[in-house]
């Protein structure tokens, strides 16, 4: 029973970091309806500029994880303006945004490997690590960290969305964007805070997976599994992508820890291809129709 | 209910289509009889595309019952409903954009050949007599609708009237036995709509069809329709020929709204 | 730069000209994106390598022709993309994509956890059979069946599909049998190709086959042109044998493809070739398109001439 709690805590600590990364997904699909593959690059990108940030700036904590946040808010938009808006402009089918994307994803990735090169690099002990104990379970600092601080981002992203009125435009344009622009809404805008958005939460994402794990050029890889959970929870539901990143971290885990940590990631696609089989629009997610 | 006609082509009972709580079709019923010329007009939103779709499988229908020759179609997807004879033109013309005039009326011959892919990979003697043959007839189709000329001609390219004109061959190419033509009049002028009404009477003539028109365009409603039914809400307001139903003081009232008490 | 150095960038453009011609019917013609084409490359190679590696090398091997490898790999491969085809061709287009990602991982995940195929470790001691002239035989052939099939009823249907789906299924197509046809063909093609790298390389490893040589593909595919089978010949030839010529940038090449792709998506998402084939027929077709619009417009330019006149 101890051991199910603890894989049970370990696996909402993965969770948490995996629904940073999802919501991104998630908030961009609702507004544009295709999935950013780019999101993953601009994730592993946090991870490196959080840690030059803390190596080479030997900046404070606090205020290297807000310089890789800005960096990547700034990297998500730069990529909407060269990689997308040209796409939108033209009316393109949605494929080529999907194609774009995957462009920009290995543009990312291999940038990285040419220019800085391939070796894992691990953040600097940035505070002490010995585990808090909780009777007998014990939870890591770290994770407490990530899970508050996950907690206070998507509850502050929740708060934008329903009570600001660039939230409830964002919503507007997640139900239709036509009919906004129709409207007279500035829907070049919206997109630029969502994106911008994505990217802040990849940049806190980015700097938390490099904590906790290694920082090297295929994390973008790992957010596949974000994805994944973005799926799992419905894509362009961020309350689904929540729920499914929990899910996924916690069965993941679970899996890892009962039967064989070579399954962890196997699972994964699993779960995928369930999702695809039985329900495609996940858990909580929209539906489209084809009018004819 | 009016009597049962035997020689009708499509039969329509009780159609209901519902979308979550709204009925866009609410309880439909009306025939086509074979080789007639049938109009369905409405307001927008009266639920005559939604009809079209469903008699062609593109969406499942709630409740009724859709028959095709007396059998019925009901539950069948689109691609074999085209294949036992009903096809359509598309509101928003839904060509195939970046193929010539040609490709698109020659793609739709493809049923009246059953070479295999085998037989396509390998060239083989099958392959060569019936391509040739879906050649000659999409040729011949092209010429009977006054297409040749333009025929190595981009689909997107064509002037507005002559796409519409391409949709209907490329229907015709299935040698179908209903044709449901979707506001094939939308965006014409009167010149444009006049050969169109003369060109709907010669192919019911010449490649002895049925046809349902949902249309606008009253004039060629009633120039052309032999028969119309009126809808709106998705529910039939009236039936008959063109004087009964444009003296029918239900249809008066849902096109132009009641008079207001003084 | 000896002959034998040209010879193995040519004979890796070939391997690839394989599957890229494959999964160009399943893009190109048929419209659908798929990120997960090295799995089925890894179904070959797998397959084909289990066919012909001698048992006293590998316990599971079973040391038969290479010709045995090669049909028993496409054949695997294609039997495996039927049943995905199955589960995903029914879903809208983005989450097909997203399907195939998730399959292509997933091959290669379970490849990485077999240990009689040596597991990520990887399996070496694979015969090496794949020569030169083999593989330009196979690409000949591949090209004459993939062209074809597209210039035949199926291969219009493939491409009313990719067009409009809607319009295909009223115009009698069966979509989903189509589609399904793209697959198997797509998928049997990568597997052959697969099998030959497998015999060209001595010594295949799951994470060959990754979503990033998945992509690859996709990119040729896209840089040739959709729709094109020339514009694939070329589009292999180029992006394999570029980056190879410039090997001392062989990190970049990888940047060089995501930034190409991008720039291609939104300049000219038409490719390479536009559509059109470098062949006499294509070229006489592209004529008579330009010749057939230069004559409309000038139909108009005299109608609204005539109506200058008279008005």
């Amino acid at each position: 029973m101890v051991q199910f709690l603890q894989q049970l805590i370990n696996g909402l600590s993965i969770g948490s970091v995996y629904a940073l990364m999802a919501v991104g997904y998630s908030l961009v699909y609702s507004i544009m309806n295709f999935s950013n593959f780019a999101h993953g690059g601009v994730i592993m990108l946090g991870a490196y500029f959080g840690f030059f940030a803390l190596t080479l700036l030997k900046l404070p904590f606090i205020l290297a994880f807000l310089l890789a946040s800005v960096g990547t808010t700034a990297l998500a938009i730069l990529i909407e303006r060269i990689a997308y808006k040209p796409l939108r402009e033209r009316q393109a089918p949605f494929l080529y945004f999907i194609i774009s994307a995957m462009g920009a994803s290995i543009l990312l990735e291999n940038i990285v490997i040419a220019t800085i090169g391939p070796t894992f690099r691990t953040y600097p002990q940035v505070f002490e690590r010995t585990p808090i104990a909780l009777g007998p379970l014990a939870i890591g600092r770290l994770d407490l960290l990530m899970f508050f601080i996950s907690a206070v981002c998507l509850g502050g992203l929740i708060f934008f969305i329903e009570k600001t009125k660039m939230g409830k435009a964002i919503q507007a344009a997640a139900y239709n964007i036509k009919a906004c622009a129709l409207m007279g809404v500035n829907t070049d805008r919206i997109i630029l805070v969502v994106f911008g958005l994505g990217g802040f939460l990849a940049g806190v994402a980015g700097v938390f997976f490099g904590m906790k794990y290694t920082v090297y050029p295929q994390i973008g890889n790992i957010t596949t599994k974000s994805f994944i959970a973005a799926v799992f929870g419905g894509l362009g539901s961020l309350p689904g992508a929540v729920l499914g990143s929990v899910l996924l971290g916690t069965i993941e885990t679970l899996v890892a820890g009962y039967l064989s940590s070579q399954y962890r990631d196997l699972i994964a696609f699993v779960i995928l291809i369930g999702v695809l089989i039985f329900r495609p629009s996940g858990i909580m997610g929209k539906n489209t129709v084809d009018k004819a | 209910m009016g009597k049962k006609n035997m020689a009708d082509i499509l039969e329509i009972s009780r159609l209901t289509k519902r979308f979550g709580g709204l009925a866009a079709v609410n309880d439909v019923s009306f025939s086509v009889p074979e080789g007639g010329i049938v109009g369905l007009i409405g307001p927008n939103g009266a639920g005559k595309t939604t009809i079209f779709n469903l008699v062609t499988g593109v969406y499942s229908l709630t409740e009724g019952e859709v028959k095709f020759k007396g059998r019925s179609i009901v539950g069948l997807p689109p691609y074999k409903i085209a294949g036992l004879g009903i096809t359509r033109t598309f509101q928003n013309i839904r060509l195939f954009k970046n193929l010539t005039v040609f490709e698109n009326v020659l793609t739709a011959c493809h049923l009246s050949a059953s070479y295999n892919i085998f037989e396509s990979i390998f060239r083989l003697p099958r392959f060569r007599k019936e391509e040739k043959e879906l050649v000659g007839k999409a040729e011949k189709l092209l010429d009977i609708m006054g297409l040749t000329e333009r025929r190595d001609l981009v689909a997107n390219n064509l002037p507005y009237g002559m796409q519409r004109r391409l949709e209907i061959v490329r229907a015709l190419a299935l040698d179908p036995e209903l044709l449901l033509l979707d506001e094939p009049a939308a965006g014409m002028n009167p010149d444009e709509t006049e050969q169109l009404m003369k060109l709907i009477g010669r192919i019911r003539d010449e490649f002895k069809l049925s046809i349902l028109v949902i249309e606008h365009h009253m004039d060629l409603i009633m120039g052309v329709c032999e028969h119309i039914v009126v809808l709106n809400f998705g529910v039939k307001l009236s039936e008959g020929c063109a004087d009964l139903v444009a003296n029918d003081p239900k249809v008066i009232e849902a096109y132009l709204g009641t008079t207001e008490e003084a | 730069m000896d002959w034998s150095y040209i010879q193995g960038i040519l004979m890796l453009a070939g391997i690839n000209l394989i599957a890229v011609l494959g999964l160009s019917l399943l893009t190109g013609f048929t419209g659908l994106f798929s990120f997960g084409h090295a799995g089925f490359m890894a179904i070959g190679a797998y397959i084909g390598a289990l066919m012909t590696v001698s048992p006293t090398t590998t316990p599971a091997g079973l040391g038969l022709p290479f010709a045995v490898g090669v049909i028993a790999g496409g054949a695997a491969a294609g039997i495996v993309s039927y049943f995905i085809g199955r589960i995903t061709l029914n879903l809208k287009g983005d989450y097909f994509c997203i399907a195939t990602l998730g399959f292509g991982e997933a091959i290669r995940l379970l490849l990485n956890n077999v240990q009689i195929f040596g597991g990520s470790r990887g399996w070496p001691g694979v015969p090496y059979k794949s020569t030169l002239p083999a593989i330009v035989i196979v690409d000949v052939l591949a090209v004459i069946f993939l062209a074809n099939l597209v210039r035949s009823r199926h291969g219009r249907n493939m491409i009313a599909v990719r067009e409009e789906e809607l319009a295909a299924q009223i115009s009698g197509i069966n979509v989903f049998r189509y589609k399904m046809i793209a697959l198997i063909v797509s998928a049997v093609y990568a597997g052959v190709a697969g099998v030959f790298f497998a015999h060209y390389m001595t010594f295949i490893q799951p994470k060959m086959f990754s979503m990033t040589k998945s992509t690859e593909l996709t990119i040729i595919v896209i840089f040739g042109g959709l729709g094109s089978i020339s514009g694939s010949v070329l589009g292999a030839l180029i992006l394999t044998a570029l980056p190879e010529v410039l090997r001392a940038f062989e990190i970049w090449r990888l940047v060089f493809y995501g930034a190409a792709v991008i720039l291609i998506m939104i300049s000219r998402p038409k490719g390479l070739m536009g559509g059109m084939e470098l062949t006499p027929a294509g070229i006489r077709k592209v004529r008579m398109e330009r010749r057939a619009r230069l004559d409309a417009q000038k139909e108009t330019q005299n109608g609204q001439d005539g109506e200058e006149k008279h008005g």
